[in-house]
């Protein structure tokens, strides 16, 4: 083993619920280096990341960090092994001040009769310390709720610098910062460099990767493509490999082309901070994808015109129609379907049976009244219609839980539940996201039938070869505003992540 | 863009109890003039005292995002069981170990149900407070126990020229408020009160924690019941009902959050015991109709806790992730500094 | 992943639809040799005859837990609607004295109160975003206080006759409680199992999120259940009112363990999402089965208390059992 090398990964395997999200990952990172982790939404960075921090543990394979082989068994016990990891979502505690926060769970004591009591001298002075380190120069007794996205994260950091950490784990650290306050932290992670400790650093943003980073790792579908010093890379040669050449996922043909109605009209939507005049219109069936990075506010944008969040600014109109501002539900009445990314927690009844699901959306028209009875019989019948359409594999419509169904057939669930709606606009958020390849073929062409039936279709994927696969227009969102609207004869998956990748203001 | 209206609703909501206070004042005050004198006044603060012991217990759960209403029933079990043993005879050296220890026994029993066993704690209290209930009138076979003198001793003493009572609850005060702001259990208690999973991820023994907050609970509550049955002279069957109420009234009052992580034992918890107190006393002295207390205590347990849970709906808007952060920035900072009450 | 979940026989015991029926049979069998009595033909119908009212006010309760809530209110609506009614009622001094229409009026008072209350409660829950069992204690609290304040602790007597028919009294050979309590529970089975609402309030416990985005009216439904709580227990008050011949505001103050031990041990979840009217059915049968068999043993009341307390442990312990088994 290379005495130089503080970290290597050994053909680490990770796979959730049977989809294979790492496949025999392998690289080195040397002391005193900083390692830029780049990939696609999807790729298996923050898996790959959340086994060395201890919030998961691997399927297969080795690691070695120090020399020495290494488990972590939970985040603690990483961070006692001097891996420190700065979350995209940090975990401080807004109701106590920053001193408390870095040391709640070692904090220094004196015992005065028996009883162990802050010292608090000793802490503050520790605490002052470490926050010079980091470059923030706010009083240790600050409460951490008064404080930036920026200073707290620099919080973080001083937390995990606490335990000397040798390691460094930075997961998207700029996506809820200013210009400014990046520019700090990457002032602060050179000089950390300069103290030997070494970082690997998550970024979307290709240019701090290539600012920063001594060394570079692209993941692609939980494989390494290519891994080496930064020298050896391209910004172009980066985009190339993230994006790869595949094999070409065989995507439905399509045998209707768009109308010329407009079901979906939308100008000017804004709200501040989320989203920033968006403009889009979708035809009778038609199929617009959207693309962006996460953290892009497409899922927020999605949500705003579902109606389940308010916006200030603009106008929502369907079929000519226009939406109330305020959370309604308008959306379903005037024929939209929502789609949600996670479908456990937002689009399935996991506890509930097959048929409970699918019938969920439609169940009013089956009965006269709330208080009516619902004719059963008939929707029985709806529901295994919708069911064999779909081609959903269940035992037992009734009695088999949804819990107990394949990601793909759960897909198919929340898909079969909207189309009793009839509705007219389908927003499918992340449609094929943890499904394997032969679901997410048949939910492909379940989504062609759709357009072809006259519905419209608001396809958002983080997958730009699913898009251009299936979609007539591809709209790309940055930082909650709309970037680029990408025809279909302008179709390039480079030219596209470019659009992603965006600028920030200051 | 934050009007006046709302600016002025979070300045009156965040100090409704100091506003509440003021009112009892006048009210009472201005209806029975002797409400103010001196004498009134300190008896007050006597008669809180049981009331603010028990409120100090519960501040602590609450804070750890717990519950427990078996609060009153602990009271009465351990009032019951100090009557027996001093009836047949014990010593009040003996007496007191025997109550604090019963205290704890069924914290602990509180803190198994709800970490070891997993049961969420208001249902895992809600039993309890029938199986202690049950075993207290077991142990008083449903009789009001007379005490005898030494026990109404530690009612009528006065330690350095102040009333027992208060130099009890003095003395609870001040250890609840170093424990929780200078020893890490106390700060982690705040910690696992906001965020649960934070603290675990944290490396903090959340178990450990949460069980020291039940018996702590159950520590203060029969501690506040030895305090009162002092001053009552008597354990009868019903004594400690509804008290668990009463306990949570005046820590929610004092700004102690349902929702975990927020509140303070000094000046929060005190004034909302001694505030209650304040209108018991002053419905007393102007002859009102007894059967108004339960309405009014109700209507105030009602504001504040619909105080709480506004505060904590804001808060949780307010806290959530922007795409454009420095749109956001600005409306944040302005609604974030008008609302928060500083240091936990 | 197995549809069927392999599972041993005592989990399959556990988890079973009939699991309190066993339990209540396992008890029977159990206590009878040290209570012979407990078979006797007078004692199963005083069994009966406590089962009534309590059912009614439970099934409501099972409501509000199917949506993940729960309701502490409902001993004092049920002297609340007890007063309210009494007042209307009562020959002696009520506001329709004397008054055929009296005893109807009385009933749709009582009712009306006891909805109205839940609706209260249901605003609290979804409005005002209080945690349930704070809003629901804060009511009890207030609406008790309310009762006893309005009858200044003293019991109304002077009932109208057809109002006491209704509570003791029996149609050819079935009493009226039992007509009461068995439209009731049907009436909320068909609710449950049958109809939109029924669907939605499963839902809405099962995950409030997911059924708002599929449309359901989320917080029209949770102040439905509250709703239907409260006139629940003002249904159960006219029972109870009716059989003591008294509008008094402490009525129902003891039931407040029962109610709730019977709905969970019953099978219905403190964490929503489950339940039925059957289940409370059993469990109702199960906690007076308990209560009777104990007293005649000759177990004091806090002794009882105490196992009461112990059951609603037991079945919380084994509620969170059972959701733990069927997750797999």
């Amino acid at each position: 083993m290379n005495e130089d090398m503080l970290l290597e990964y050994e053909d680490i395997e990770k796979s959730f619920f049977g989809v294979r999200v790492l496949s025999k990952v392998s690289f080195a990172l040397r002391k005193g280096h900083i390692l830029g982790l780049v990939g696609e939404n999807g790729a298996g960075k923050s898996t790959l990341v959340n086994i060395l921090g201890g919030v998961i543990s691997s399927d297969a394979g080795h690691i070695r960090f120090q020399g020495r082989e290494y488990t972590a068994a939970s985040p603690a016990d990483a961070f006692r092994q001097g891996i420190g990891f700065i979350h995209q979502e940090l975990n401080l505690f807004t109701n106590l001040d920053v001193a408390e926060n870095i040391f709640i769970a070692g904090f220094p004591v004196r015992r005065i009769a028996c009883i162990p009591w802050i010292d608090a001298r000793a802490m503050r002075a520790r605490a002052e310390e470490l926050l010079g380190s980091v470059g923030l120069a706010i009083p240790c007794d600050t409460l951490v709720e008064r404080l930036s996205q920026g200073e707290r994260q620099l919080v973080e950091i001083a937390k995990a610098l606490r335990l000397s950490a040798r390691l460094i784990i930075l997961d998207e650290p700029t996506t809820s910062l200013t210009a400014r306050e990046s520019e700090r932290l990457f002032t602060l992670m050179k000089e950390l460099q300069g103290r030997g400790i070494s970082m690997i650093f998550i970024s979307h943003n290709l240019g701090d990767v290539f600012r920063l980073c001594d060394d570079i790792v692209v993941l692609r579908d939980g494989l390494v493509v290519d891994a080496g010093p930064v020298e050896r890379f391209s910004e172009n040669r980066v985009i190339s490999l993230m994006v790869g050449r595949s094999l070409d996922h065989y995507y439905p043909p399509r045998a209707t082309v768009p109308d010329e109605e407009v079901l979906l009209e939308v100008s000017g939507l804004s709200h501040p901070g989320i989203v920033e005049d968006i403009s889009l219109t979708l035809r009778r069936g038609e199929v617009l994808g959207v693309s962006g990075l996460m953290g892009a506010g497409r899922s927020e944008l999605a949500r705003i015109l579902f109606g389940l969040d308010p916006y200030t600014r603009g106008e929502i109109s369907v079929k000519g129609l226009r939406m109330p501002s305020g959370p309604s539900r308008a959306a379903i009445r005037s024929g939209m379907a929502f789609l949600t990314e996670n479908r456990r927690e937002e689009g399935l009844l996991m506890e509930a049976s097959v048929a409970d699901n699918i019938a969920l959306v439609c169940l009013p028209s089956f009965t006269r009244t709330p208080a009516g009875l619902v004719d059963s019989a008939s929707l029985k019948r709806q529901v295994s219609g919708a069911a064999s359409r779909l081609r959903i594999r269940s035992s037992s419509l009734d009695r088999q839980k949804v819990r107990t169904l394949s990601g793909g057939n759960q897909q198919k669930v929340v898909l079969a539940k909207w189309l009793l709606s009839g509705p007219s606009v389908f927003i499918l958020d992340e449609p094929t996201r943890g499904i394997d390849v032969g679901a997410k073929h048949e939910i492909y062409k379940i989504i062609n039938d759709l357009a072809g039936r006259g519905a419209g279709v608001l396809l958002i994927s983080s997958e730009i070869e699913e898009l251009m696969g299936m979609c007539d227009r591809i709209l790309v969102m940055s930082a909650g505003e709309i970037t680029a609207c990408v025809e279909r004869p302008e179709y390039d998956r480079e030219r596209i992540l470019r659009f992603a990748l965006g600028r920030k203001p200051v | 863009m934050i009007r006046q209206g709302d600016r002025l609703l979070a300045f009156l909501l965040r100090n409704a109890t100091a506003f509440l206070f003021v009112a009892a004042f006048i009210a009472f005050g201005v209806q029975a003039p002797a409400f103010l004198e001196p004498a009134n006044l300190l008896n007050i603060l006597l008669q809180s005292s049981s009331a603010a012991i028990t409120a100090t217990g519960m501040t602590f759960v609450l804070l750890a995002g717990g519950i427990d209403l078996s609060v009153g029933s602990i009271m009465f079990v351990s009032a019951a069981l100090a009557g027996k043993v001093v009836l047949g005879g014990g010593s009040l050296a003996l007496v007191i170990p025997i109550v604090l220890a019963v205290g704890i026994a069924c914290g602990a029993i509180n803190a198994l149900f709800t970490t070891r066993l997993r049961i969420q704690p208001f249902i895992a209290t809600l039993a309890a407070l029938y199986m202690w209930r049950g075993l207290g009138l077991w142990i008083t076979r449903t009789r009001a126990m007379n005490l005898p003198e030494s026990l109404l001793q530690v009612g009528t003493a006065r330690p350095l020229g102040i009333p027992a009572p208060v130099f009890i609850f003095c003395a609870v005060l001040a250890s609840a408020h170093l424990v929780l702001a200078r020893t890490p259990v106390g700060r982690q208690i705040y910690a696992i009160g906001n965020d649960r999973e934070a603290a675990d991820k944290a490396g903090i023994a959340s178990g450990r924690v949460i069980a020291i907050v039940y018996m702590l609970s159950g520590l203060c509550a029969a501690l506040g019941g030895l305090v009162s049955v002092a001053q009552l002279g008597a354990v009868s069957p019903t004594f400690g009902n509804q008290r668990e109420f009463a306990a949570i009234a005046a820590a929610v009052l004092g700004g102690t959050s349902l929702f975990g992580g927020r509140g303070r034992v000094f000046p929060g918890t005190v004034l909302g015991a001694v505030l209650i107190q304040t209108v018991e006393n002053g419905l007393v002295i102007i002859n009102a109709n007894p059967y108004v207390y339960p309405l009014i205590m109700s209507a105030i347990i009602f504001v504040a806790v619909f105080t709480d849970s506004a505060r904590h709906a804001r808060l949780s808007r307010l806290s959530r992730r922007y795409i454009r952060p420095w749109q956001a920035a600005a409306h944040r900072v302005e609604t974030a500094n008008s609302g928060e009450e500083g240091k936990q | 992943m197995n549809p069927q979940v392999e599972m041993n026989r005592w989990k399959r015991l556990v988890v079973s639809d009939y699991w309190v029926l066993y339990l209540s049979i396992a008890c029977f069998l159990v206590l009878f040799p040290f209570t012979p009595r407990l078979a006797s033909i007078e004692n199963i119908r005083n069994i009966f005859s406590n089962m009534l009212p309590l059912l009614v006010v439970a099934i409501g309760e099972t409501i509000v837990l199917i949506t993940g809530g729960i309701d502490l209110s409902v001993t004092s609506v049920i002297g609340l609607s007890s007063v309210i009614g009494a007042s209307i009622m009562s020959s002696d001094q009520g506001l329709l004295a004397g008054n055929p229409a009296a005893a109807a009026a009385g009933v749709a008072g009582m009712i009306l109160a006891g909805v109205f209350v839940g609706w209260l409660n249901g605003i609290a829950v979804t409005r005002l975003r209080m945690p349930p069992f704070i809003a629901t204690l804060t009511s009890m609290m207030f609406f008790g206080g309310l009762a006893v304040w309005l009858t200044q602790s003293r019991p109304i007597y002077d009932l109208p006759a057809r109002f006491i028919e209704l509570g003791q009294g029996a149609w050819l050979w079935l009493p009226n409680s039992l007509a009461v309590a068995g439209v009731t529970a049907v009436f909320a089975h068909v609710l449950l199992s049958r109809s939109l609402l029924g669907r939605w309030i499963y839902a809405v416990g099962t995950n409030p999120r997911t059924s708002l985005i599929s449309g359901v009216p989320v917080n029209r439904v949770v102040t439905f259940a509250y709703a239907a709580s409260g006139g629940c227990a003002a249904v159960a008050s006219v029972l109870y009112t009716a059989r003591l011949e008294t509008g008094s505001p402490v009525l129902g103050q003891r039931i407040l363990l029962d109610v709730i031990g019977a709905t969970v041990i019953g099978g219905t979840s403190l964490f929503g999402g489950k339940g039925n009217a059957l289940w409370t059915v059993f469990g109702v049968s199960f906690i007076c089965l308990i209560d009777n068999s104990l007293n005649m043993l000759g177990l004091s009341y806090f002794v009882v208390t105490m196992v009461k307390g112990g059951i609603i442990l037991f079945a919380a312990l084994v509620d969170a059992a059972r959701s733990r088994i069927l997750a797999g």
